[in-house]
């Protein structure tokens, strides 16, 4: 099982162009990424495209991931998660893309964003659980399923901007629980 | 951006919500600005993305078939035809390398100084061992009689702190040793006698390996020159 030092080694020495820095960590995060791609998917043809997107674009970034201040798998999974919902979009073709959000965060982040980033993990189950079930499925089906204002709002038979607002209060509200 | 950013009193939701992908595209361009300038607002979007993404932790990893790794190699590195994926004793034209095949022994043997032994030297085969560039050029001559094998040096070095290590590989694929070579200009390599019939019908190769030789007893390094073996 490799650690999150022998993950992070790995993107240090593929941003160096070492092809075995490819070979470790595909060989320790191939599993989950593609995991998640197939969760967001739910089709195997396209989870393994995205896997291969992604993969290509982690080695083509790996020499921006040490100044971004996420840890190694948030940034793994994230960039798969991204092209995954790009993907589903595609599909839907219905959205915007979000194939470069990373990207963009990747100057330097505040401290805060340091000190905070180590304790979420857990604390994000109990804090979807004080949110109201169906605005608490809202932003699960947004980070997991991609959907959209739009689709929420259909989905829950509510005007989009009536959607908006709720999600977003839940939003503050998550971030308030996040951060006592 | 000022409109987007009227929206909101700290732009907290709109780092949510940009992470999450809930904004529209103009949207996510001003926000993308917004981080680009602010290392509050990278801050806020670190946060969520480290808070969403363990949404992930329940998903099971599911390994992903191995054409996957093989189009993603070739996407960054090249093809992954068999001159990349094979290793390169197999790519020198022999029959394929049997599986459970000859496995490389440990092989003893002799390093004598071609000045001390004036013994006659007749020898039935031959190899110019050479490499793609010139570079590295070695003669090796076996007297099948002596079991001896002669290696001239007649251009090429060997890396400092490297080894260059001969490998004989004949019709199953799998390299032996014959030894690490010296630097001198004239060696001759007194082999165990089963080497003899090996070399009579293989391939002869120098590998660049690490100080005192491949530490698996198969080629490590890149393959620096071959030869093939003909009779005189």
């Amino acid at each position: 099982m490799a650690t999150i030092a022998d993950i992070e080694d790995a993107i240090a020495r593929m941003a160096l162009g070492d092809r075995a820095g490819f070979a470790t960590l595909y060989s320790a995060t191939s599993a989950k990424l593609f995991g998640v791609a197939l969760r967001v998917l739910n089709n195997r043809a396209e989870a393994e495209e995205v896997l291969q997107e992604a993969f290509v674009k982690i080695w083509r970034h790996a020499d921006r991931y040490a100044a971004n201040g996420l840890s190694p798998m948030t940034w793994l999974i994230t960039i798969t998660r991204n092209h995954a919902i790009d993907r589903l979009r595609t599909r839907k073709t219905a959205g915007g893309t979000m194939d470069e959000a990373v990207d963009v965060a990747d100057a330097a982040p505040g401290p805060e964003a340091l000190a905070v980033a180590a304790s979420e993990g857990v604390r994000i189950a109990d804090c979807m659980a004080q949110l109201e079930d169906r605005k608490a499925d809202a932003v699960r089906r947004a980070y997991l399923e991609g959907e959209t204002y739009q689709e929420l709002a259909h989905r829950y038979d509510l005007p989009l901007n009536t959607v908006r607002t709720w999600l977003r209060r839940s939003l503050i509200k998550l971030r308030e629980c996040l951060s006592q | 951006m000022s409109q987007v950013l009227d929206d909101f009193e700290d732009g907290e939701p709109l780092a949510a919500e940009y992470a999450l992908g809930l904004l529209s595209p103009a949207e996510a361009r001003a926000f993308e600005d917004l981080m680009t300038v602010d290392a509050g607002f990278r801050a806020r979007y670190a946060f969520w993305v480290e808070s969403f993404v363990s949404m992930t932790d329940g998903i099971d990893p599911v390994t992903p078939p191995t054409s996957v790794r093989a189009a993603i190699e070739s996407a960054l590195f090249g093809t992954p035809d068999a001159a990349t994926t094979k290793p390169w004793w197999q790519r020198l034209g022999l029959v394929p390398a049997i599986a459970g095949g000859l496995i490389a022994a440990l092989v003893v043997l002799a390093v004598v100084d071609f000045n001390m032994t004036p013994a006659p030297f007749t020898p039935t085969h031959t190899a110019r061992v050479v490499a793609q560039d010139d570079s590295l050029i070695v003669l090796a001559a076996l007297d099948p009689a002596t079991n001896t094998l002669r290696i001239e040096r007649q251009a090429g070095t060997i890396a400092a702190g490297r080894a260059q290590e001969l490998w004989v590989i004949a019709g199953d694929g799998v390299p032996v040793s014959l030894g690490v070579l010296p630097d001198a200009p004239v060696t001759d390599l007194v082999l165990d006698d089963r080497f003899g019939p090996l070399i009579k019908s293989g391939v002869l190769a120098i590998s660049d390996e690490p100080a005192g030789g491949s530490p698996t007893g198969l080629p490590t390094g890149d393959v620096l020159a071959t030869g093939e073996v003909t009779v005189l």
